[in-house]
């Protein structure tokens, strides 16, 4: 039977995020206002309240601020006992007068601080809590949680196996939506609990050695469409996110979305062994007595009483378990093992566009592929290197926590792109007697099957159209568990002339980088087996018939990614690319007929 | 005149929102208008509200109770 899991998370964060600077507005800055800390702490109380009456347990990560108030002690112990929660310890919420009056900053996100700095952090809130509660926590999290601050964090306190370790695909456009001034570049991560290695928190563990000991939980279960285009903050299982997002009706006060969000993710257990995976965590500042943007108050408490209840409904008819953070590690220890990849077959469920995309996350890659483009790839994380990305002040990464890509859709175009030059998209063309079809242009669908360790896309057959030529053709993705790789399928079906030929081109664009602004290129190598062009913006292009393999090497993501093919009189080839268009090309062209295939596979690697 | 303040509701720019950017409106007593630092808005409450009801367009699918996700017959 399948299993849905739900963590349900609370802070007591005594300054919440946001609060301060709404309720504070016209007044000089005082994080010690008795009637914010008083205010913080009922929002607390009242989402402690909406969990529990449905029926559901909490995990509660204090925060260093709610270590010095009794009465936040006292609940989380009494809760404890009384209901079963959990008693963590979260490194949000660090900003309250003894934090700043000890640190001499700002500063609140614990990724970003030196390591000097991360490291007396911790062993004074972890200290502080230990002073407070005789023991210490098993979970723990913040926005992001940086390898080297897992590693630290395990080595030092052993008990601690779950953590919120990152928010998916908040990054740039995180900061847009915020008039450039929200500093949470974590991009290219899972979607779903993984074990993070130890060498990238991002980058799941392939085996025990790069098991960095404790199981990841992103921070929100999002929208995996509406997040990769639009603000991620507007769209998880987070209802002021969705009032943020105003999917709501202002007339009734429904949100049939949340819940279409919830219902969703529920129905991923299909997709990945029966197990599928929630989790809501809700900081106080979102619950704001002056209310949150157009939305007062009564809403704000609303919809999160609705959220509550909606998992309480599906708890009760057996739908659902909920589970503290620790519970959930155990469990997701049992249940899942290093290369077992997660999958998630999605649709858009708010804008009415029919579009559905693939994710797959395993410890070698993230892709995603989009059925609304004929199964063309559009991004592509290259896990297999596990990039030591070291992340904070004193590193060369002081902000930018993002798993680099190979392709982004959206960063660095897809298909379409202005005037010249390409974007970043793996896909195929087509062609018949000097006419051209991209397969990003065949809107289809897809259906998801497992046979052994191969999980396979197969999409419905799309039709292109030639002026004298029709032909009918199927794409298959195959990702074989624990081979770093994808293989593509291309199969024709039928054709209007069963003795025409068409030619096809299978092609990836790539480059590399975190953010929409291109990266220099200069120390990229392409080669068509062993023939290579350094590259150098110079336009140049290298095809051989029968090529074994076309590669590109890119050392600053220390990465090696390929193309290998099986087809008719195929050939394969590179193209440089040059300052307008900086990017690479590796592709295969063949020929097909009817009934025939053509297979290709994308292979990634790990450079040195 | 006197400076602007934050409105009774803390409405952002109904206009920047729809380019994905949420900026706080700030508020001008005297006129009865909030207006966006960042673009080029200025507008009475009603509008604002007229305008995020605007915001909502692209979500056709907003009221929808989806029962299979991998049913695309409706």
């Amino acid at each position: 039977m399948d299993q849905f899991v739900v963590n349900i998370i609370h802070r007591p964060e005594m300054v919440p995020e946001y609060a301060e600077k709404v309720t504070g507005q016209g007044k000089t800055e005082d994080i010690g206002r008795k009637a914010l800390l008083t205010e913080s702490l009922d929002i607390f109380k009242i989402q402690q309240q909406c969990a529990h009456e449905n029926g559901l347990k909490t995990t509660i990560q204090m925060t260093y601020a709610s270590l010095f108030n009794d009465e936040a002690v006292a609940l989380a112990k009494e809760h404890h006992e009384k209901y079963g929660d959990e008693i963590a310890l979260s490194l949000l919420g660090l900003p309250c007068e003894q934090f700043r009056e000890k640190y001499k900053t700002k500063d609140f996100c614990i990724w970003m601080f030196s390591m000097e700095d991360k490291k007396a952090i911790v062993r004074d809130v972890f200290g502080k809590f230990y002073e407070r509660f005789g023991f210490y926590p098993e979970s723990t999290g913040s926005y992001y949680m940086d390898a080297d601050l897992i590693n630290f964090i395990k080595a030092e306190y052993p008990s601690v196996k779950c953590a919120v370790a990152t928010c998916w695909e908040e990054g740039p456009k995180a900061y847009h939506t915020c008039n450039n001034s929200w500093y949470t570049f974590m991009d290219g991560g899972p979607w779903a609990p993984w074990i993070p290695s130890k060498q990238n928190t991002h980058a799941p563990a392939a085996n025990e050695a790069e098991d960095s000991g404790i199981v990841a939980i992103p921070h929100l279960s999002r929208d995996l469409l509406a997040c990769y285009d639009g603000n991620g903050s507007n769209f998880g299982t987070h209802p002021q996110n969705v009032l943020r997002g105003m999917i709501y009706d202002t007339e009734t006060w429904e949100y049939p979305y949340l819940y279409n969000l919830i219902d969703q993710y529920r129905s991923l257990a299909k997709y990945n062994n029966g197990y599928a995976y929630n989790m809501m965590f809700v900081g106080p500042g979102w619950m704001n007595k002056m209310g949150r943007w157009e939305a007062p108050y009564e809403l704000l408490k609303k919809s999160y009483w609705d959220g509550c209840a909606y998992y309480g409904q599906l708890k009760k008819e057996g739908k659902l378990t909920d589970m503290t953070m620790s519970e959930f590690a155990d469990f997701y220890r049992q249940k899942k093992t290093y290369t077992e990849p997660e999958c998630a077959l999605w649709r858009d469920i708010l804008y009415g566009s029919n579009k559905q995309l693939f994710w797959y996350c395993d410890p070698y890659m993230r892709a995603g592929v989009n059925m609304d483009q004929g199964g063309a790839i559009f991004d592509l994380r290259p896990y297999v290197a596990k990039l030591e990305w070291p992340v904070g002040i004193g590193t060369p990464h002081i902000q930018d926590a993002s798993y680099p890509f190979l392709m982004q859709e959206k960063y660095r175009a897809g298909y379409f792109t202005h005037y010249a030059g390409e974007g970043t998209i793996r896909s195929a063309k087509v062609c018949h007697n000097g006419e051209e079809v991209d397969l990003c242009l065949c809107r289809t669908k897809a259906h998801f099957s497992q046979e052994g360790s191969r999980r396979i896309l197969t999409l419905d057959p799309v039709e292109i159209a030639f002026s004298d030529l029709t032909v009918k053709l199927q794409t298959v993705i195959t990702f074989a568990e624990g081979e770093s790789s994808i293989r593509i399928d291309r199969n024709i079906l039928e054709m209007s002339d069963p003795d025409a030929v068409v030619t096809i081109n299978e092609y990836m664009v790539g480059c590399y980088g975190t953010t929409e602004y291109t990266e220099d290129m200069s120390s990229l190598t392409l080669g068509v087996d062993g023939e290579t062009i350094p590259y150098e913006y110079k336009c140049r292009e290298l095809a051989a018939k029968d090529a074994g393999e076309v590669w590109c090497k890119l050392p600053p993501i220390d990465t090696r990614v390929s193309m290998v093919c099986e087809g008719r009189e195929k050939s394969g080839y590179i193209k440089e690319g040059y300052a307008f268009s900086p990017m690479f090309t590796l592709g295969y062209t063949g020929k097909l007929q009817d009934k025939e295939v053509f297979t290709t596979w994308l292979k990634l690697q790990k450079a040195d | 005149m006197a400076q602007a303040t934050k409105g009774r509701l803390n409405y952002r720019c109904p206009s920047c929102f729809m380019r994905d950017l949420d900026i706080d409106m700030f508020y001008d007593a005297q006129k009865e208008e909030f207006y966006c630092m960042r673009c080029q808005f200025i507008g009475s409450e009603a509008e604002v509200l007229r305008m995020n009801e605007m915001v909502r367009v692209r979500y056709k699918d907003m009221m929808k109770r989806f029962n299979d996700f991998e049913d695309f017959s409706e």
